[in-house]
């Protein structure tokens, strides 16, 4: 402790130098690090380029052949998205309040839902689909438990965020009224924070149409299947039709959802 | 007759030096405008929201209706807000609820959890809603964002709450704050009106010695969290103004004239 408050005040130019050269050497090793452990090296780049031109020029043109099952693999995307979201939103919303400080008192639920949310959010979904695929098997459901599973950890954290964003003053007045303590808190809390949760249940509604894109990838249902269905059999012309409708519906679902995301907040400021 | 006999009533904020309230005793007259002077910090609000426990003191004892509300339990503390209305300087309605909606609210402690989780009210909870946004002249407005109205009208909303309650006593927090001199001067006469009409035991702190005097039938001065006076308004004297608020030469911004 004694030996770094002489150098913090020291601005000789030996201690920066120092602190200078020791920096670049830090930067340096983690580098030389992730270079050697992934074999990037500008050759290969340079190498690959034809490769990869050879493969746009074989995926041209899109072979539209197959455009009736890439839609049915779409709608069962945005299915998955609905009923995962729905899933997460319902089961994280009562969750919340045992995760916020100004409704739970009880400081071990509280850090216990926390810990719960912070769990479920750090694993990806891809990573809980294939835990759910090797659970319950393949197809779609498995896709939405894994949506459902990182949801309750997103949104319940964001909602817990929201919940402790309500006025004090506004409760207290609620409570006044000698309304119960589930009175409370769906009149005083719920009915002033409701935008915000329909906002955020919107953009993970998004989120998790494109999260759905890739779950098929694992065998958990959605256009995602088609994709490496496409990717294994080399017919690249596929693979292109199925690229262009994933984005197209990522696209579309995006707007849409921003749309309506949209309207309400500007209901909200009219009224 | 009595409506509130407060006996040694004490509390301390967690992490102050100093007791909020110190050994306060006090009775409130039934059917009475009480009102509560003292400079801010002076402990008014504490005591207030001691009154229905929105704070828990830590100890003495508060007699409603010969019950100790202060040993009462959860259910019972809820049974005995229903008949104590409240208002607020800063209104506290839930902006983003239209003015109907927020004066149902006062009539939460009538309805089961079930069907009140769901806002779903008996048509008695509406006639009363409706009658009570009459009595403050905002029926029009029923409909409206309470976020949208004025100050003024946002404290007549949060009257309507209260007496949606159909409350016995009605606690104000400095009521009229908030608001210009006009508007103190409408609210205040509207809420002694409501309360005159209705029996209710009115108690508020005020800040404006000549409003006080206008509307109290009593009152109670509280300096440093105790009590320094407490008689009727004629009493009230430049040596007991002293006692509650100290020397000063701005007499003037507390509406007495002439000191």
């Amino acid at each position: 402790m004694d030996v770094t408050k002489p150098l913090l005040h020291q601005s000789s130019s030996d201690s920066r130098l120092m602190r200078r050269l020791l920096t670049s050497l830090v930067v340096v090793t983690i580098y030389w690090w992730a270079v050697q452990g992934t074999n990037t090296s500008l050759t290969h780049i340079l190498e690959g380029i034809p490769f990869m031109a050879g493969y746009i020029k074989r995926m041209f043109p899109p072979d539209l052949s197959i455009i009736n099952r890439l839609l049915v693999g779409a709608a069962e995307t945005i299915q998955i998205a609905i009923m995962g979201t729905t899933l997460g939103a319902l089961v994280a919303l009562p969750l919340s309040f045992l995760a916020a400080r100004n409704v739970m008192s009880v400081r071990v639920v509280y850090q216990a839902t926390r810990s719960l949310f912070d769990v479920c959010r750090a694993v990806n979904e891809i990573v809980w689909a294939l835990l759910f695929v090797a659970m319950v098997g393949l197809g779609p459901f498995p896709g939405v438990l894994a949506l459902a599973v990182h949801l309750v950890g997103a949104l319940g954290r964001y909602f817990s965020e929201a919940i402790e964003t309500a006025n004090p003053e506004v409760i207290k007045a609620i409570v006044a009224t000698g309304a119960s303590r589930t009175l409370v808190v769906v009149h005083g809390i719920l009915s002033e924070i409701k935008p915000l949760i329909v906002g955020y249940v919107l953009y993970y509604f998004e989120h998790s149409v494109r999260a759905a894109t890739i779950l098929g990838l694992v065998g958990a249902g959605g256009i995602g299947f088609e994709l490496i269905t496409s990717i294994r059999l080399f017919k690249s012309q596929e693979v292109l039709t199925t690229l262009i409708v994933m984005m197209l519906m990522v696209v579309a679902v995006d707007r849409i959802s921003a749309h309506v995301r949209n309207r309400i907040v500007q209901v909200e400021a009219i009224e | 007759m009595d409506a509130i006999h407060i006996r040694n009533l004490s509390h301390q904020y967690d992490g102050r030096v100093d007791r909020a309230l110190k050994n306060i005793n006090l009775d409130i007259r039934a059917s009475a405008v009480t009102i509560l002077l003292g400079a801010s910090g002076s402990g008014k609000s504490t005591f207030l929201r001691s009154i229905n426990r929105l704070i828990e003191p830590e100890e003495g004892q508060i007699v409603i209706n010969n019950q100790d509300i202060l040993a009462c339990g959860t259910h019972e503390v809820e049974e005995i807000r229903q008949s104590i209305g409240m208002i607020f300087q800063q209104f506290n309605l839930v902006e983003r609820d239209t003015v109907l909606k927020n004066v149902l609210n006062g009539r939460l402690s009538y309805v089961r959890t079930l069907p009140g989780i769901f806002s779903r009210f008996s048509s008695e909870d509406y006639d009363i809603a409706y009658d009570c946004l009459r009595r403050v002249s905002l029926i029009e407005y029923a409909h409206y964002r309470s976020g949208s109205l004025s100050g003024g009208q946002k404290q007549r909303v949060a009257i309507a709450r209260a007496l949606a309650q159909c409350p016995r006593i009605i606690l104000a927090d400095e009521p009229v704050s908030s608001l210009d001199p006009k508007l103190m001067r409408e609210t205040m006469d509207l809420l002694q009106t409501i309360c005159q009409e209705e029996n209710i035991t009115l108690v508020a702190s005020l800040h404006f010695l000549e409003l006080a005097r206008l509307y109290a039938t009593h009152m109670v001065g509280m300096r440093d969290g105790e009590i320094v006076f407490d008689d009727v308004p004629d009493e009230l004297t430049d040596g007991e103004l002293i006692k509650i608020y100290g020397e000063t030469r701005d007499w003037h911004l507390y509406g007495k004239l002439g000191y």
